[in-house]
């Protein structure tokens, strides 16, 4: 499922999936049609542009991986790597790709996601990385924050510095598998940070009791 | 005040010292009824009782005349304070000729102008500052002691009072005038902040797009097009860098931003990682960082073929900033700086080695033939370059 505002990225990034033998199932174009119609097709990707206007791709990511556990999203964006993209993977996207990345850069990105691997890119790391290092130096509630641990810091650190699963592997004498599973994991421990943040903010707010509330 | 404003097509705020103006007038007005009391209270005592109903009537109308110049902008003139204080002194200059002896000298009657007349000193306080509104109490002071032709504890004491006053205003007048200045600082860095991101909104949503999408299928067509989609792509990534890159203010300490210098030097082979937040340096730190990376990347482009790619990622330790500069080109062979450096040409070895010495951090060099290249700058926050 492709998500983009931009009908010429839409039919374009469509149109090269369906040629490399995927499916897509469904395209839309803006984040609350996204929610409502990936809750329909059940998409195993889904291709989440960040600028989509009133509400945004990272609320429409949030919302969908919440829902559907078994959808992965894999935002495309345009913009530069910044607390949007941050915020995304946060809200539970599984990858990042900038919008220029080749078709081939594409296709292997979906495979990946579709495979359950964290699709990570240089600078997405160093966001990550900056993220967990910010938790570890505010003041506040210092139960329950997310730590990175010493190998997941040394291979989020090579990711940043941009060498690849393989050279990671060889470098720190540890098997591809397990570089891929370091990094999935410190994806894992922000988003399940998030969510336990965000139902702890709707609890203290009152907002818990009917997520259909909002109209 | 300038009645023009700077920058053309801007409105000029309302004077920021408006209120203390207003306060000139009440005072003005208040004083001479004062004045006036006096006069009355006393007319049977005075020798002159006729001058002195002369000199309140010149106090009268020059009270009605700048309390009207005092209302308006044209009216808050340096010179027309001056005036005020001269005419204020002239008028109570006339006392000696209005009191007897006996009120003078023995029991103590206040001038003419009585307290009417501290009002000229507050004014060149609100108009000019501090130094003017001392100064402008001094010379009400002084004027008083020489009407009264001797001194006394009471007139050290008002000439005191005179002059504190006035330093007192003053200063209130220029803390007005400077927050005034901030607040309009503030509010042009607010609007321009605001038309950055929709600017930054609008290229996103429209340039950056199609940029993209004709790199993306330039590439896959080939041939000619494919120089078209380099071109775009080098674009793209410049103008990404561009958007992405918060303009660079320095807070009040003299702290900028790290992360859009860096941003901007991102190429389609050079990839900059950074935390999400704000990574804060001392000014100079932040400028000899990021010419020091400038000057690695260059010399990736030297060196390490023009195929290679290079990474620099920013981390914020907290007590240290790291910079890694890595590239993958064919590394440097061993040996390679240490000749350069005995051969004391610049380039790598004194340049960044001196660099990072001179911020008084440490530089990590990790090469080695098909390796690449990488170097790891750590520098602290405390003790850094000054």
């Amino acid at each position: 499922m492709v998500v983009d505002d931009h009908p010429m990225w839409r039919e374009g990034v469509a149109r090269d999936l369906t040629e490399r033998g995927f499916e897509v199932v469904a395209t839309a174009g803006d984040a609350a049609s996204a929610v409502r119609i990936a809750k329909a097709v059940r998409p195993n990707v889904v291709l989440m542009d960040l600028n989509l206007g009133e509400l945004s791709g990272v609320d429409a990511t949030l919302m969908i991986t919440g829902e559907l556990p078994e959808t992965r999203v894999l935002v495309l964006s345009a913009s530069g790597e910044h607390d949007d993209v941050l915020q995304a993977v946060k809200a539970g996207a599984s990858g990042y790709l900038v919008k220029s990345a080749s078709a081939e850069e594409l296709v292997e990105a979906v495979n990946r996601t579709a495979a359950g691997d964290a699709v990570f890119t240089a600078g997405l790391a160093g966001l990550v990385l900056g993220e967990y290092r910010r938790m570890a130096a505010a003041p506040d509630d210092a139960e329950d924050k997310p730590q990175l641990t010493e190998r997941e810091t040394e291979v989020l650190r090579l990711v940043a510095k941009g060498l690849t699963a393989r050279q990671i592997a060889n470098r720190l004498v540890i098997s591809h598998r397990t570089v891929e599973n370091h990094v999935q994991s410190t994806l894992r421990k922000l988003q399940l940070h998030n969510r336990v943040e965000l139902a702890r903010y709707a609890i203290e707010h009152g907002l818990d009791s009917e997520p259909e509330a909002e109209r | 005040m300038p009645a023009e404003p700077a920058v053309p097509g801007t409105k000029v705020i309302d004077d920021p010292v408006a209120p203390l103006w207003r306060g000139v007038v009440a005072l003005r007005i208040v004083t001479f009824l004062f004045a006036a009391g006096a006069v009355i209270v006393q007319q049977d005592e005075y020798e002159r009782a006729w001058l002195a109903w002369t000199v309140l009537g010149a106090m009268a109308v020059w009270s009605a005349v700048t309390s009207r110049l005092y209302s308006t902008d044209k009216g808050r003139k340096h010179w027309i304070v001056i005036v005020d204080l001269l005419l204020t002194c002239g008028l109570m200059s006339l006392s000696p000729l209005i009191l007897s002896d006996k009120q003078l000298l023995e029991w103590n009657t206040p001038l003419i102008t009585t307290i009417w007349a501290s009002v000229a000193a507050v004014a060149a306080g609100v108009v000019g500052g501090k130094r003017w509104g001392f100064t402008g109490g001094l010379v009400v002071g002084l004027s008083t002691y020489l009407s009264k032709g001797q001194m006394s504890v009471d007139l050290m004491r008002d000439i005191t009072l005179l002059a504190g006053a006035g330093l007192v205003v003053g200063m209130a007048a220029t803390t007005a005038r400077l927050s005034a200045v901030r607040l309009a600082q503030a509010l042009r860095t607010e609007a321009a902040t605001a038309e950055r991101e929709r600017l930054a909104r609008s290229i996103h949503d429209s340039v950056l797009q199609v940029l993209a999408r004709v790199r993306k299928r330039g590439l896959e067509v080939g041939g000619e097009a494919a120089e078209l989609a380099q071109m775009a792509g080098e674009q793209e990534v410049a103008l990404r860098a561009l958007v992405a890159a918060a303009p660079t203010e320095s807070t009040v300490d003299g702290e900028v931003d790290l992360r859009p210098g860096l941003q901007l030097l991102a190429t389609p082979k050079v990839q900059v990682s950074t935390p999400a937040t704000q990574v804060m340096m001392k000014s100079g730190v932040a400028t000899e960082l990021t010419s020091l990376v400038r000057e690695a990347l260059s010399n990736v482009d030297k060196h390490a073929g023009s195929e290679a790619r290079a990474w620099v990622l920013l981390e914020d330790l907290g007590d240290e900033v790291v910079l890694s500069v890595r590239d993958d080109g064919p590394g440097i062979p061993d040996g390679r700086i240490a000749d350069a450096e005995a051969e004391g040409r610049m380039g790598i070895a004194q340049s960044i080695r001196g660099r990072v010495a001179s911020l008084g951090g440490t530089l990590e060099l990790q090469t080695g033939p098909g390796e690449g290249t990488e170097w790891e700058v750590r520098v602290f926050r405390k003790g850094a370059l000054t």
